[in-house]
């Protein structure tokens, strides 16, 4: 009788130790898995996707799918293998532009008075307005005096060589303190871009490590024209333009054309919308839209990380005009008041599918040499040993994400699709894709070139682009939080490799 | 075993508890920050920092939901197993259930709002299924030492 109800004791504690390894194992196992090694390259990370295309380094490599710890990854290269520190402007060019950037850890005044703890770049943050014509060599000599974690410069929207893309551990060593890196590019395009740090990222740019860069058209600006930066920055949740609280005063003359330069530094999406005079969305994204039409009583929404170039001719009667930029804060144009009453947001926001009129692309997305899927999901897991609810890339969470391999001269097509529940402002380094369609409907207004894309929750996109800036190029989400949440792959060309790695003692955390 | 169990379905009905008071007191501070003046959008909710003092108590309520209840709800799960209180596996069982309902209908709510209704609708459902997880512990944790004194008796 006793052995008896011993023995029951003994099975019933054995299968309660089953039982718990059953429901503890897999996370458990999953946890372990998780965990990065101190120093990664990218290149060894996930999996290669070929977009369809066999190639000679398909054929070489078609094992390559699993964890990061396993597997030889996709940096076996062909012997022509070259490394992205030769991808850089030519060295023998002298440079137009010349500029230095110190960057510190301080405490700072915004140009409103108060007071932040953070970053700032010749002692202010924003940085200083980078100014550059187009085809001139710029030149950034960065260096860091007291940024205990290091950083780096990204020129997001500059399609610059690979060397000068200021990634961490991708692109590029971060800058310890005491030491320089200088960045050289053409700006090859006019248009309103920025610069920001691209290590620990998340935390650096929101501190202010961060400024504008416009490049204007070779040419003069025609007489009868103005020009307005409007960068939007939060700092310790106060909303600013070009770090001034409220309204940003700018003179503009009465028939006057206003180009207001809109940069969304931030984590989300911002509408824009203006009060007294109708107004037309020039560019986004540093490229021209074509034959834009003037709208009124419409909300432009401004990407996180995207730019939107705000056109307003000013009336002739003299009266002011508000540039709205997602809610009090604006610029406000005028000759002899600023006097013009805040209007609420506008119902409407302009779709950009059907804004402007068609024009030649230059290249036949129908013909793609490769294809992509982006699709983004959520599930829980781990990351780095830290449970959670997490995005997926493709069904596959950090770092076993695709890596999207293409070859120089390839015309690509990637369709983004959002299951995650949450809209992603997604951020291609390199190069600038065209909108084909949302949601299956095509495009038919103006080329919609974007480096930086808002998709909704639920949305899907077709998107194209020609690979033609080799390198190893970040695809990311560019609410930066996201991206320390797994929501980053990378598009790499073959035969390209790079020398730096995630971590290691340089201690590159790019994300 | 026992204990722990009652001391772990205790824990995951106070922080349904907590969470409640946070997300409450997150829009407390939302709106009292929109009263004076103060405007939100996306770029605003997502800067990492929010204008107001109670901004933090979204944040907790994210954390304690996705990661802190989930992994004590698992626990639970593992202590039942040990508890020998009848009805224990089953209990704990409900609890993980219910929070992985939770945790999905919070973040479907983003999407679909009136799955928030339904968000707080099973927090109630989940406390309720905590606290008599706990009771249950408890009515075993205070039987158990009623029980060798009531076998000497029939012996006796």
């Amino acid at each position: 009788m006793e052995g008896t109800r011993r023995r029951g004791a003994r099975l019933r504690l054995a299968l309660a130790g089953a039982a718990t390894i059953a429901l503890l194992g897999p996370p458990a196992w999953m946890w372990q898995d998780s965990l990065m090694p101190g120093a990664y390259s990218v290149m060894d990370m996930g999996y290669a996707d070929y977009g369809g295309a066999l190639t000679h380094v398909a054929a070489a490599d078609t094992s390559a799918h699993g964890s990061h710890a396993e597997h030889s990854g996709h940096s076996a290269h062909p012997a022509s293998a070259r490394s992205l520190t030769s991808l850089t402007a030519d060295p023998d060019r002298a440079a137009d532009v010349v500029i230095t950037l110190v960057a510190r850890r301080q405490r700072f005044r915004l140009a409103g008075g108060r007071s932040v703890d953070g970053y700032t770049l010749n002692g202010a943050s924003p940085g200083p307005v980078v100014h550059a014509a187009v085809g001139q060599l710029v030149q950034v000599r960065l260096v860091n005096e007291s940024v205990p974690d290091g950083i780096t410069l990204h020129w997001h929207g500059v399609d610059v060589p690979n060397a000068a893309d200021g990634v961490a551990g991708v692109t590029q060593d971060a800058v310890g303190v005491g030491r320089s890196f200088t960045y050289r590019f053409v700006a090859g395009q006019a248009g309103t871009f920025w610069y920001h740090s691209h290590q620990v990222s998340h935390e650096q740019v929101r501190r202010g490590l961060l400024g504008a860069l416009v490049v204007t058209p070779a040419a003069r600006p025609p007489a009868g024209t103005a020009d307005v930066v409007a960068l939007l920055h939060l700092y310790d949740g106060v909303r600013t333009i070009n770090g001034r609280e409220g309204d940003v005063h700018a003179e503009a003359r009465p028939g006057e054309r206003v180009r207001v330069r809109v940069i969304n530094t931030e984590n989300g999406q911002t509408p824009v919308w203006v009060a007294g005079a109708p107004f037309r969305l020039a560019a986004v994204d540093g490229t021209d839209l074509h034959e834009p039409a003037p709208v009124r009583d419409t909300a432009a929404m401004v990407t996180a990380g995207g730019r939107a170039d705000i056109e307003v001719t000013m009336p002739e009667d003299g009266s002011p005009v508000r540039v709205h930029i997602g809610g009090p804060a604006g610029v406000v144009l005028g000759s002899r008041s600023y006097d013009v009453p805040a209007v609420p947001r506008p119902a409407t926001s302009l779709d950009l599918l059907s804004y402007g009129t068609r024009a030649a692309l230059g290249f036949d997305p129908d013909r793609p040499d490769r294809r992509f899927d982006y699709e983004i999901g959520r599930r829980p897991g781990f990351l780095d040993g830290r449970p959670g609810i997490w995005w997926t890339i493709n069904g596959h969470m950090f770092p076993d994400v695709p890596m999207f391999v293409v070859a120089e001269g390839d015309v690509v097509r990637v369709r983004i699709v959002n299951d995650s529940g949450e809209p992603h402002p997604m951020h291609l380094h390199g190069h600038h894709a065209v909108v084909l369609s949302r949601d299956g409907v095509r495009a038919t207004g103006s080329p919609w070139w974007v480096d930086s894309l808002e998709v909704g929750a639920g949305e899907s996109y077709d998107i194209a682009f020609v690979a033609d800036n080799p390198g190893i190029w970040m695809d990311h989400c560019h609410n930066l939080p996201h991206a320390t949440e797994g929501l980053v792959a990378h598009l790499m060309y073959e035969g390209v490799t790079t020398p730096f790695t995630v971590g290691g003692t340089a201690g590159n955390e790019p994300e | 075993m026992k204990l722990v169990y009652k001391v772990l379905a205790s824990l995951v009905a106070a922080e349904v508890a907590v969470q409640a008071m946070m997300v409450v007191l997150g829009d407390a501070g939302l709106f009292r920050y929109v009263e004076q003046g103060g405007v939100i959008d996306k770029a605003s909710a997502e800067s990492g920092d929010m204008a107001f003092p109670e901004f933090f108590a979204f944040v907790v309520h994210g954390m304690n939901g996705m990661m802190v209840i989930p992994t004590i709800a698992l626990l639970l799960l593992v202590s039942s197993f040990f508890a020998k209180i009848p009805g224990a596996v089953k209990g704990a069982a409900l609890v993980v259930l219910l929070v992985a309902v939770q945790v999905s209908l919070g973040l479907l709510g983003h999407q679909i709002t009136a799955l928030g209704a339904l968000h707080g609708l099973n927090a109630l459902l989940l406390f309720g299924a905590a606290v008599h997880a706990a009771l249950r512990g408890r009515r075993a944790a205070t039987g158990a030492t009623a029980q060798p004194h009531a076998r000497v008796e029939t012996v006796v």
